[in-house]
Parts: structure tokens; sequence; C-alpha cells
């Protein structure tokens, strides 16, 4: 059973970490705060209060360029269809891990992983891969709580959508969650 | 007369035994103790990360980055917005970076046209991290422990000068000065002189109690020859330098010349001017009676004295000297208790440290601790409570007020910044820790996330009360809640009870679906204390520590992921071994449907309900979701909210529980709008999990509608909850036309 669960894991995430390099950055508008203060102010330091104040001025650059998807209404509460692809960094990151995947390192895959989730917290493909790396160090708790946070984070990409549900059941199979992993297979044959 | 005299020898020997046994073992004990090592977060470089100029300027200098060239490690170069950053290598739990030449630009706040120069490439590098502390409590002390190499060489020669001349020469005691003061000790009837070498003093701190008899004078004696024996003048004076009692405070002693010069200066030793350092040396005589805070006159007269000795003893120039003597104390107003510049963080990092390590070897065995504090974000958070707080409710309020402002990384639960009160230096109570305040409004989205779990009952648009009533309990006991304003809006959408924050809504939904399901609600986000079951806990009547309502928001951040908070990443030993890693962990709690919802109201919060003053200083391209948090005459006034990638949960108010007249939104709200104007970050966009749409309502009618009439609303529903039926624009014929016309041209 374990041994059928892990390779269909391990394709998944073949397929993922391929479609990875296609996806661009998306979603949430990046806000700079805009113009630098004359002076770059001094450290913190022991003396409180006394530093030169970082000034707060009204941007004086456009904005970041909204991606594809339609602008949030200023007085409307914002909302996605999806998360955020992985940048060129974070996918270096997430291919060192897959290659101390290969290699049995599972600890240090997960903290490369990790590294790519503070960078990349809104890919899907991050919490998929995280919990991949848990699958091959036989701990499936969090395994399966990663899965399904790359769930909330897949939106309308049914490729994702798939990929995730395919993943849990695997994951909920493996634990014995017999139920579950039939909801979850429904799940991603509805995609 | 022989016999005796060998018993003596005998018992005399034994003695010296196990004098030596004492000494070697305790100072040994003491001098090997290496106090642990306490990181910031590495900062990481890569194509497209968020940092502004001035942000990466600090970290470098933070870092211990010197401005010139670029060209050696440890250096960089800033040219406008080009940095040339030339890194030391670093060895990290998880691998070495290894020392590269790297340049980048930053434009709009974003790290671009990252390439290395020199070393191996990468599209990703670490700069090492800032050294954000140590760990060294030992038996009630403070230490900031130096190494001889590293004090100004004056230091040893100027207390050498006063103290003990010949310190390099004696065998641990000097015969000569004990007969001289003995001498004088006769001559007085009582112990007027010391005579004290270096060593004995040293051996008086480690060992004795402060009792002028003549069998420790005795006990002293032998153990500073045994001291002298066993080890080098250079180790027992490094040794002296870091034990020596130098004041109180409160009930912690103040011991070496490191911790005093923060303690009475606010500065490293290495930072100190010779007249402080004249200072310092003059108050070894008695720390009590120079202490300079309180005896000014006493204390300059000594340095003054000692100034004199250090001129004679040929150390200093007589011009050197004159004008040194001509100088204020320069003692600072407040105490600095060490180097520390992140006390309210350090404490939060110890406590997480208690559960898996002995306090004990925390401080003595060299330990590497890898935090997860983002000093930018520190910077940040600290200038918004020092700078907001003095403009609070009128100058005479503001005196009184405190504040707190804790700041987590929205998806890993990371702790970037803590702020413990207006005093950011300050490592006494920790307001972000340990004041368990009442929560106030701050309560309601977890009733309506209760609520619209159960999507059969409760949407967004759902129309719920508001109309005040009364609730009796069984002992005759009456509760009428009201709202902040007193008014009263008859039925009201759902969406719009939680953005406005209404208090009679919020109590009627409730106790609708019953107060221990709000409850467990609660507990499942990460309340771990028990949460009373009154009905008024509805209106925030139960306590929490700012830290707790971070922990408790980070879920509904998250879209339903409870996400432990975390200020480590890694522990090492002292030759970098890894001992414990805390992983970021997510346990899904609530339906991320439903928290998809309570979303859109915290987000509506922002733009329409309590919290829109946010925006007269933060630009609308911020998307923001958040509550305010008001308790009974403002004595709590709280916010807590989140963008794209921060959670920050501000606190106001008084820490005698006090009233002000302050709100969330007058009070805390503008400590934690400050913040975040400081930060590039993006904004807040969760993206629509699987089972919610979007339609155009019209909430009250109930009912779909056309995205172009004026009353309707784009309002997330979970799926089989939205209305089944449709209404026009106040069924008007105008858009079906229009509606036509656009088919036809399309």
């Amino acid at each position: 059973m374990k041994i059928k669960t892990t390779f269909r894991t391990g394709l998944i995430m073949t397929l993922l970490a391929l479609a990875g390099c296609a996806s661009g950055p998306g979603g949430g508008i990046y806000v700079p705060v805009g113009g630098e203060p004359a002076k770059a102010p001094e450290p913190p330091r022991t003396s409180a209060g006394e530093d030169e104040a970082p000034v707060w001025r009204k941007s004086e650059q456009p904005a970041a360029a909204p991606s594809e998807q339609e602008p949030p209404r200023s007085s409307s509460p914002s909302y996605r269809e999806t998360g955020d692809g992985l940048s060129p960094a974070a996918l270096s990151l997430v291919r060192e891990a897959d290659g101390l995947l290969k290699q049995g390192d599972a600890a240090g895959a997960i903290a490369r992983l990790e590294r790519a989730q503070r960078i990349a917290p809104r890919s899907a493909e991050v919490y998929f891969k995280l919990s991949e790396a848990y699958v091959a160090s036989n701990r499936l708790g969090p395994a399966e709580q990663f899965t399904l946070k790359g769930l909330s984070l897949a939106g309308s990409d049914t490729r994702l959508q798939r990929a995730g549900w395919l993943l849990l059941a695997d994951i909920r199979r493996a634990r014995g969650n017999v139920a579950g992993a039939d909801q979850a297979e429904a799940r991603a044959a509805a995609q | 007369m022989f016999r005796f005299c060998a018993i003596g020898l005998v018992l005399l020997a034994g003695w010296t035994v196990y004098l030596d046994a004492v000494v070697t073992s305790r100072f040994e004990g003491r001098r090997f103790e290496v106090p642990s090592r306490v990181y910031a977060r590495p900062l990481e470089l890569f194509e497209g990360a968020s940092i502004s100029a001035g942000a990466l300027e600090r970290e470098l200098q933070l870092s211990g980055f010197h401005k010139g060239a670029g060209d050696k490690p440890g250096s960089y170069q800033r040219n406008g917005r080009r940095f040339v950053i030339s890194t030391r290598g670093f060895s990290f739990p998880d691998g070495d970076e290894p020392a590269r030449r790297i340049s980048l630009t930053i434009s709009a706040d974003r790290v671009q046209s990252f390439s290395v120069i020199r070393g191996e490439a990468a599209p990703i590098i670490r700069l090492e991290p800032a050294r954000i502390g140590g760990i060294y409590p030992a038996h009630k002390e403070d230490r900031v422990l130096v190494e001889l190499s590293q004090v100004p060489a004056l230091l040893p020669a100027t207390l050498m000068a006063v103290e003990d001349r010949n310190f390099y020469d004696h065998f641990g005691i000097a015969p000569l000065s004990i007969g001289r003061a003995m001498l004088a000790n006769i001559r007085a009837g009582r112990v007027v002189q010391g005579g004290s070498t270096l060593t004995q003093q040293l051996v008086k701190n480690l060992f004795l109690t402060r009792d002028q008899t003549l069998l420790r004078k005795g006990n002293e004696a032998i153990m500073s020859v045994l001291l002298e024996l066993h080890y080098e003048k250079d180790d027992i004076l490094e040794t002296y330098l870091n034990e020596v009692y130098m004041g109180q405070a409160g009930t912690r002693s103040i011991h070496g010349f490191g911790l005093a010069s923060q303690f009475y200066f606010g500065q490293s030793l290495g930072d100190l001017d010779l007249h402080q350092i004249a200072l310092l040396v003059g108050m070894v005589k008695g720390a009590s009676y120079y202490n300079p805070r309180r005896n000014r006159e006493r204390a300059t007269e000594r340095r003054n004295l000692v100034i004199s000795e250090m001129e004679q003893a040929g150390l200093i120039e007589p011009e050197r000297a004159a004008r040194a003597r001509g100088l204020p104390l320069g003692v600072s107003e407040r105490p600095s208790y060490s180097e520390n510049r992140y006390p309210a963080y350090i404490d939060l990092v110890r406590r997480h440290l208690a559960r898996d390590y002995k306090e004990e070897d925390l401080r003595s065995e060299g330990l590497r601790i890898f935090t997860t504090l983002d000093p930018a974000i520190q910077y940040a958070a600290e200038f918004a409570v020092t700078d907001t707080l003095p403009r609070l409710g009128g100058a005479k309020l503001a005196e009184s007020l405190e504040a707190t402002l804790v700041v987590t990384a929205k998806d890993s639960g990371e702790v970037l910044a803590l702020v413990g009160g207006k005093d950011p230096r300050f490592a006494g109570f920790n307001r972000a820790l340990d004041a368990n305040r009442q929560i106030g409004s701050l309560v309601k989205p977890f009733i309506y996330l209760s609520a619209l779990q159960r999507s059969e009952r409760y949407t967004l648009m759902t129309p719920v009360l508001d109309k005040s009533f009364t609730l009796e309990f069984d002992d005759g006991r009456r509760w009428q809640p009201k709202n902040y304003d007193g008014e009263e809006r008859g039925e009201v959408p759902l969406h719009k009870a939680l953005s406005h924050s209404y208090n009679l809504p919020a109590v009627r939904v409730g106790l609708d679906i019953g107060v221990d399901v709000v409850s467990d609600t609660l507990t499942a986000f990460g309340v771990d204390t028990p949460i009373s079951q009154y009905p008024s806990m509805l209106l925030g009547s139960v306590s929490m520590s700012p830290i707790t309502v971070a922990q408790i928001y980070q879920g509904l951040a998250t879209s339903g992921f409870n996400t432990p908070l975390r200020t480590i990443r890694e522990v090492t030993d002292a030759s970098g071994e890894a001992l414990s890693r805390y992983s970021l962990e997510v346990e899904q709690v609530a339906d991320p449907a439903a928290v998809h919802l309570v979303q859109y109201a915290m987000q509506e919060t922002m733009q329409e309900g309590t919290g829109r003053s946010t925006y007269n200083i933060l630009p609308r391209q911020l998307t923001l979701a958040g509550k305010t948090g008001t308790t009974d005459d403002g004595r709590d006034s709280w916010f807590a909210g989140f963008s794209g990638d921060l959670l920050a949960v501000a606190w106001v108010g008084r820490d005698d529980n006090g009233a002000t007249a302050l709100t969330g939104a007058s009070g805390a709200l503008p400590v934690w709008s400050r913040f975040m104007a400081q930060v590039p970050q993006h904004g807040f966009s969760p993206v629509v999990p699987d089972g919610v749409n979007y339609h155009w309502v019209n909430t009250e009618r109930q009912a779909l509608t056309d995205k172009y009439c004026d009353t309707a609303r784009l309002l997330p529903f979970i799926a089989g909850s939205e209305p089944a039926q449709t209404v026009s624009c106040s069924g008007t014929l105008e858009r079906r036309i229009r509606g036509w016309f656009e088919g036809l041209f399309q």
C-alpha cells in the first residue's frame, strides 16, 4: 500500500513541478511604501526613540501592475480565483528539495521547502510539496494537513485541485481512512 | 606542642585541599559558561524580494556590514538604488552559505537585477543573520560577558593603577599591602582598610560573604594563592572584569564591566570614553556608595580622583585628564539592562525555548538560536508605537497610556516583531505576553464564523435584529446589552452587523447558535485557557494577551488553518550541530468556505465599517481585513487585522486598567495603520475556496439581482445557500433593453 501511495504522489509531484515552471506570479497587489527617506535612518540602538523616523509619504511610484486579473473595486472586498505561482527563487528551492528527497533526506527537503514557503506562501504547489516530503518521512498527519492547505489555495485551477484531491486520497487511504479517501477521489474525479 | 602543631598542619592541609576543590570547580564553572547566541532571521535576497533601500541598508548595518567599496567580505557599496554586497558566508543549520559578491537594485521596494558577480551562482542567497542578543542569566545576575582582548586597554590599566599596581607580579596576595592595612586597622581599632589584590577581590566576589572577619580573611588569602597557582594572570583578570559587583537593580545585581557599561551608559564597553571608564573603575570601591545616579557629586569626586591616578600612572596626558575632569558623568537617565535590543521578543524566545531546554544549558552551553525576528518589521513596529502613542487622546492621557504590537507572517505563523510597551528597550513587564485584557468586539468574527458554518441558517445576507432585549438569569439577575452608540437599527444584514460591529445582533446570533459553540470555535483557534460561558462573553468579556489574540486571528487570516506561532526556526550547539528544528505546522480548524465569508466582512470593516479611518493614511490598493475591539470606558483599545503578508495585533490601554476616551478605531487602529504604512507588502486577496460562489444580490430584498443595479452587492455564498429568487433593479425595463443592445453589437 505504501509503495503505491508514494509512487502516485511522486507522479503527481513531477507533473506539478513541471507545471510550476510555467505559471507566473499572480494575485495580491504589491504595494510599495514609496519614496525613500533622504537619509537612511540609523539602525536601532539601545537609546530608544531618538532615531530618525522613517517618513511615510504617499507612493511616488505607480502601483505594481495588478496582473491579468480584474483590479479590485476600491469599495468592495478583494478576492481571487487562484493562488500564486512559484517565482524562480522559490522554484529553485523546490528543485533543491526534490534532489534531497531523491537522496532520502526528507528533513533537508522540508527545510528547503519551508524557505520556499516563506517566499511563496500563497502557492498551492509549495504545500503539496511539503506534503510529499512528510509522506516520505512517514508523517502522514502533517502531510494530510499540508494537502488541505494547498487545496485551500488551488481555487479554480482544476489541475491543482485534481492533483490535491488525489494526493489527499492516497494519504487518507494510507492512514486507514477509506471513506475519506473515497470522498477525496470523488472530488478529484469531479474536477 | 609538636603534636599540637602537627595536628594543626594536617587540619590546615585538609582545609586547603577542600578550598582548592571549591576554587577550581567554581572558577571553571564561571569561566567556561558560554551564553547562547540569538540570531535574527537571515535576510533572503532574490529577484523580486520585498524590501526598501532604507531597510536593506539598515539590515546590512545590523549584520555588521561596513559601507565601502563592497569588495571585501562584510562590506557593501550603495549608489542610490544600486547595491553591491560582499557577503562573508555563514554556516546555517541546513547548510553552508558561501561568501559571494552580489549586485542588485531596489525599485518600487523590490529587489531587481539581482546577480551574483563573484562566487557560486544562485537565484537566491541568505545574508548572515544579525546577532540580536544572548541568553546569560545566572544566579539572578545578568551578564554581558567580555573578553580581555575586546576590552579597551585603558580599562585594565586603570583598574590596576587604582586597585592593584603589582597585579602581574604578586602571587595572589601582597603581604606588604596587607601589613599596611593591618597597621591602619589596629590604629583605628576596627577594619578601615582592605589592601586586597584584584585576585583577593575576585575570590571575595566569587566564593565568600561580605563579612570582614579574620577567618574570612584567612580563607580569602589561601584561596587567592590557590587561584594564582592554577590559572594565568589574564584569565584571572578577565574573570574579575566579568564578576566584579557594580550595582543593584531591584533584586538583580549588576556584575561585570560589560553589563555595568550598559546599565549606566547604555553603551557597549568598547565605545566608552576615558571619563566613563574612570567612573566605572572608581565604583569598584563601593558601587552603591558611589552610585552615579543617586550620589552624583560623590561619584564625580571619585571619578576625578581616578582620572588623576591615570594621569600619575602615565596612562593619559595631563591635558586629556584636565578635559576629562571637566566633563559631566555622562550617565544615561534610565538604566538599560543588557545589550538586548529587543527584550520583549527575546522574552518570548526564552519561553518557547523553556519547553525543550533547561535554563542552565541556555546560559552556559553556547547554543546558537535562530529566531524569526525580522529587524525591518521590528523597527517599523517600534516606530509605530513610539510615534503614535504620544498623540493619542491628549497629552495628559497619552502619558498614562501603554501599547503593544505583535506582528506575524500571515501564512507561516512566524513572529516577526513584538513590542511589549511604549519603551521598546524596557526589559520588564511584557504586556504582549502577560497583559490579559478583555478583548471586546475582537470576539465577534468568531461568533459569526460559528454561525456561518451553518450555511443552511446563516449567510452574509441574513437579516439579524439590531434591537435591545433583556436576558434574565435563573438567579434573578438581568443583563441588557447595548450598542456602542446607543442606537437601534431594526434589521441589518449579517455582513454589515459585523463590519460595523453592532453589539445587539452579535449577542442575538451568539445566543441563537449557543455560547458553547462560540467558545468551542475560540478553543479550536488556539485559546488555551478556560472561556467563560456567560453570555457577556459574546461582547468580549473574555480576557486574552495580545499574543493569544494574534494566535487566534492567524486562523481567520489563513482561511481556517491554525498555524502555531513560532519564534524559533532552529537551535544548534556551539559547533553548529542541529539540536532542534521547529517546523511549520498547519491544522485545519474551520471550514475554509465559512472563513472566506468572515474575511469578506472583515475587509468590509476596513472599507466602510469601524476600520475605515485606516485609509486616511494607507493607499486604497492595499486591501486589508481587520476588526476593532473596545471594552467599557475605553479601558482596552484593540485592533487585529491582516494584509496579504502580515498579521498585526495592536493594543492600547492603561496598566492600571483605568478608563480612556479611546475606542479600537481611535487608539489601536492608528498604531496598527502607522505600522502597516511603513512596510511594503501585498494586499489581502483571498483565494475563493472550493464551494464558494460570488453573486450579485439585493440584500434588502434577499434576492439575486443584476450587477448594474444601484442596490447590487457582490457577496460570497457557500454553494447551496444563495438566494433562490431574482429581482431586477426596481423592476424597470431599462436594463433589459440595454442588455438586448449589448447582445446585438457584440
